[in-house]
């Protein structure tokens, strides 16, 4: 029983509760005005009475950042491969992807909507534009930090540069790759909420702008925790195949 | 092929039948331009006949490395020296996949099994995994890894470790096994009783070893002969046959003849080391 205890106080679900507990205090204590604190049970009965478009936007909000991280990642990876062994294309590509980041993006959406339309793709590339960079940057620095005494181990028995790859580089580089994704997963749930603010119908991002427009301050928040969800979802899924594909421990 | 206390095998005899398995004629290797070069080995001759078991100490710094990584493949050596495995000469890269090298640390690749990694050479060889597997479960009793098979290699303790490092190097099979300082990191009781379970699988398989240490009882233990390298710039200085019986147990090192023999070396060692010290005082 006392371990039980000790579990559920270290556990993150206790905080939760106490901080839920302390806003329904405050907001019984002290009345502040709904529109600066509402209280808890009012957002939920707010998220209640808009339940389908809710669940909708989620669902599309979710398939945006999914595919704009999925196609970001593989990106980044295969940009931070090439300017790994490529010293030419480090030099003469890589300083404009930086540069490319210092462009808030914002500053182009309308530019991405001109292009791509009012359509999904458009969204995917706003959460792509944000995800591939740290992926990028990781993986080079992951696949540069592989061991040369390994490398020479590996070279001592004859390998090739394929095997190399495959079987030193990747894996040692794995653990970095993994907080380029983290960082990575994050920002694209960003990228697709922005890019909805262009034009879009249906959407957390949608949602988030219209209840803005139609001062529906509960609203507000209820959009804010359904997108605080999606993000802990997915950095929960991420960490989860992470401790499946990265199980060992780093060793230095 | 030699248990006899005296069968002394001089390398030259068997120089003149076959090839040497590995020589080295005059090896050089310098490192920086001319203003500011470091000569790291220095003229270094040797022969190792098939099967020997030849040891080299010397103090730290005195490019053993440097030595172990031009035999590996890993390194060129200048262009004024030769350096002939089988009788052929080697040029750049040629000795890659030749040697089973072993380095200093054991380089466990952290994301496989003790198996796995075992088994790592065999796979780059494009040995098909399940056959290379098998090979290396029916090897894991003989390096004391039976029950190991599934471990990660954080799990193990170092002389594990090594074993597992061994075992992959064992696996690798090459007529020359090139080991630098494998038992450097445990502790003396490890070290001590590895050293003689490395003898043991050495007479079973008969490998040809060149095994480097800085440690005088651990060359002697070992070796049919014991190579002793200068400080810097780094040469081999002389050669010991030891004409201890084997197979050698760990009291080996009790006896007078072994004493002997350690003294001398001490003696060689120990002005070697002088050197570098001086080399390093004037130096900085």
């Amino acid at each position: 029983m006392n371990a039980f205890l000790q579990r559920a106080v270290r556990s993150p679900a206790l905080a939760f509760v106490g901080l839920a507990l302390v806003w329904e205090f405050c907001v019984h204590a002290f009345a502040p005005s709904p529109r600066l604190l509402p209280a808890l049970s009012a957002i939920a009965q707010d998220a209640w009475s808009v339940w389908p478009q809710l669940v909708r936007g989620f669902g599309r909000t979710l398939l945006e950042t999914v595919l704009g991280f999925a196609t970001g990642a593989l990106f980044g990876f295969f940009c931070g491969t090439v300017f790994t062994y490529s010293r030419w294309m480090e030099r003469s590509v890589f300083p404009l992807f930086v540069v490319s980041q210092t462009v808030p993006v914002v500053a182009f959406g309308a530019l991405i909507v001109i292009w791509f339309g009012n359509s999904l793709l458009a969204k995917v590339m706003t959460a792509f534009f944000l995800t591939f960079f740290p992926v990028t940057v990781n993986t080079l620095r992951g696949l540069k930090s592989c061991d040369p005494q390994r490398v020479a181990l590996m070279k001592s028995f004859g390998a090739g540069r394929f095997v190399m790859f495959f079987r030193l580089a990747v894996p040692s580089a794995l653990p970095q790759v993994m907080v380029g994704l983290r960082v990575a997963i994050g920002l694209s749930l960003i990228g697709s909420v922005v890019g909805e603010w262009f034009g879009e119908t249906v959407g957390l991002g949608v949602m988030l702008m219209e209840a803005m427009n139609a001062d529906l301050v509960v609203r507000l928040w209820v959009v804010m925790f359904a997108c605080g969800l999606m993000g802990a979802l997915l950095y929960g899924l991420l960490t989860f195949v992470e401790r499946r594909l990265v199980w060992w421990r780093s060793e230095s | 092929m030699k248990f006899m206390p005296h069968e002394v095998m001089p390398p030259a005899a068997v120089g003149d039948t076959a090839p040497p398995m590995l020589e080295l004629v005059n090896v050089w290797k310098r490192f920086g331009d001319a203003q500011a070069r470091t000569v790291a080995v220095s003229s270094v001759n040797l022969r190792i006949a098939k099967g020997e078991f030849v040891t080299l100490v010397g103090p730290s710094g005195c490019g053993k490395s440097t030595l172990f990584n031009m035999i590996a493949g890993l390194l060129p050596p200048d262009d004024d020296g030769s350096l002939l495995f089988g009788g052929a000469p080697q040029r750049d890269g040629q000795l890659l996949g030749k040697v089973s090298f072993m380095p200093q640390r054991d380089l466990l690749f952290p994301w496989r099994t003790v198996l796995d990694n075992a088994i790592l050479a065999l796979e780059v060889e494009g040995v098909p995994r399940k056959e290379a597997r098998e090979r290396a479960r029916a090897m894991l009793p003989e390096f004391g890894l039976a029950g190991f098979a599934g471990h990660n290699p954080h799990q193990l303790s170092g002389g594990m470790r090594q074993r597992v490092a061994l075992m992959r190097t064992f696996l690798f099979e090459r007529d020359l096994m090139l080991l630098d300082e494998p038992f450097g990191a445990l502790d003396a009781l490890t070290r001590s009783r590895m050293q003689h379970w490395l003898l043991e699988i050495w007479a079973r398989h008969r490998r040809t070893v060149l095994f480097i240490t800085h440690d005088i009882d651990e060359a002697i233990v070992l070796g049919d002969r014991v190579l002793v390298m200068s400080a810097r710039p780094g040469t081999v200085k002389s050669e010991t046959a030891i004409d201890l019986p084997r197979p050698r147990d760990p009291s080996v090192v009790l006896t007078p003849e072994f004493i002997r023999i350690k003294q001398r070396l001490l003696a060689e060692i120990e002005e070697e080391s002088r050197k570098t010290f001086a080399q390093e005082g004037t130096a900085s």
